[in-house]
């Protein structure tokens, strides 16, 4: 299917003359103008680019050529001794690695083996860097969007439940009791109490409180909370109202509010004020700004 | 048999002209991609070390590719994402300020903070992509080649960063 990117080609003065007249003809033609006009008047900091070149060539290249000393078996035990201090040190101070990211953020990083990770806000994980491609487990709490790199068994474990996968891309949510996995690509072992549940692409697997919610196929390529939006699947509203807070980095109040309804729905998580719109009219609610770091959202009373 | 140390990059007259070349766009494109001009830099000068270290093993050839991907897979990588630092030029180069009023000047300023507010929340794919064309004044062939993808992924990107961008303006009046 040819796609014609019309915006990119106008971008770049590439359209035809009578393409441009039908787009300076539509409505917010004035906002994409200025868009441009501006974005082109952008600049980068200073960069000295001398200075970091000196920089660079300051390191020492030269491998130090092997000397042969008078042997002395006093060194040769000094030496044992601060290899030993070193080994030991390296070992009890690099055992665990952890990432994580705050609130209001996400933070995407490498694995040993090249598996990327992607975590979303208010989430963490722990893992060991030694021994990695021998050993891929990881500890996780709350949400992250794995990669994995082809090799040995790779394992994602939450307080929920496990994850085991080969190479292949997938999303794990663990928060408070709710557990999903979602396969991007190739496939996935899920652990959750007592169930096992294999899943491929395409395919996603939620339980809360310990029950099986569903399994469903989706047609994403990866999670859309790693671009600007977030998918809630049968979740009610105290969840959504946590996860909102995290991505809004701002404490969300809910008062009076019933919790019953199961919400189903993409919700924006650069838009504050679309966000709070959609709940407010799904749940009945009404919002008030507290201050710059707290929201309330409470039931709206009809008078009868 | 042509000894790499005096041919290749080890030699510094080259590897300075490489650097020359290079070390501007890597430094700018890590800043488009993590927003933190301190990290762009120590990426940038981190990559272009282990170059010059390993000089012995990188032909020319590779060495932009090499540069890029020690870079993008740094274990300083872990820094969370920052509002991308960008200023705008100061162009006093519209002869008639003076016909313009107090409103439209503030609006105008409105208009181009808000810019910078939507750039920056573009996805990383797109912002990139994005500021490669607008800042680094990159063609969408030069873009392809360098991110590895075909032109018309290139303009899939500008396209839906443009919209994006026009979203945030939604109530901008």
């Amino acid at each position: 299917m040819e796609e014609n990117y019309k915006l990119a080609k106008w971008l770049n003065d590439e359209m035809t003359d009578k393409e441009l007249i039908e787009f300076q003809s539509e409505s917010d033609f004035h906002l994409y103008q200025k868009i441009k006009l501006y974005s082109s008047e952008l600049e980068v900091p200073y960069f000295n680019e001398q200075q970091l070149f000196s920089k660079v060539m300051e390191v020492n290249k030269e491998i130090p050529e092997v000397i042969a000393i008078r042997p002395n078996w006093l060194m040769r035990i000094a030496a044992i001794v601060v290899i030993g201090l070193g080994l030991l040190y390296t070992y009890t101070t690099f055992l665990t690695t952890s990432e994580m990211a705050g609130n209001g953020k996400k933070t995407s990083f490498s694995l040993p083996d090249n598996s990327k990770v992607v975590l979303n806000s208010g989430s963490e994980i722990e893992y060991e860097k030694w021994n990695w491609d021998n050993n891929r487990n990881l500890n996780l709490s709350g949400e992250a969007y794995f990669k994995v790199a082809k090799g040995k068994k790779f394992q994602v474990i939450t307080n929920l439940g496990k994850v085991t996968v080969l190479g292949t891309q997938f999303d794990v949510k663990a928060r408070e009791n709710r557990f999903d996995v979602t396969c991007y690509e190739g496939r996935v072992k899920v652990n959750h109490l007592h169930r096992e549940i294999i899943i491929t692409k395409g395919q996603s697997v939620s339980f809360s409180d310990g029950k099986l919610l569903y399994t469903e196929n989706e047609i994403a390529t990866k999670p859309n909370w790693t671009t600007n939006e977030v998918t809630f699947n049968q979740e009610n509203l105290d969840q959504i109202v946590k996860e909102l807070s995290r991505q809004y980095n701002i404490e969300i109040e809910l008062k009076n509010a019933e919790n019953n309804q199961l919400f189903t729905g993409t919700i924006p998580t650069n838009n504050l004020k679309e966000a709070l719109q959609i709940l407010s009219s799904s749940y009945h609610l009404k919002s008030k700004k507290i201050s710059q770091q707290k929201i309330i959202l409470e039931l709206i009373n009809d008078p009868k | 048999m042509e000894n790499p140390e005096n041919t290749g990059l080890c030699k510094e007259s080259i590897f300075s002209d490489f650097f020359k070349k290079h070390a501007k766009s890597l430094r700018n494109h890590l800043l488009y991609k993590f927003g933190n001009q301190e990290q762009a830099e120590d990426l940038t000068q981190e990559a272009f070390i282990k170059l010059w270290q390993n000089c012995i093993d990188v032909p020319i050839e590779k060495a932009k590719s090499y540069i890029y991907t020690i870079a993008t897979n740094s274990s300083l990588n872990s820094i969370v994402h920052e509002k991308v630092k960008l200023n705008y030029k100061n162009s006093y180069s519209h002869s008639d300020r003076s016909n313009e009023s107090p409103e439209f000047i503030l609006e105008e300023k409105q208009f181009k903070d808000k810019l910078l507010t939507a750039i920056d929340n573009l996805n990383e794919i797109q912002r990139v992509t994005f500021l490669m064309h607008r800042i680094d004044g990159k063609k969408y062939a030069e873009i392809a080649e360098e991110l590895g993808i075909s032109i018309k992924a290139v303009e899939k990107r500008i396209h839906l960063a443009l919209v994006e961008l026009r979203k945030e303006f939604e109530y901008f009046k």
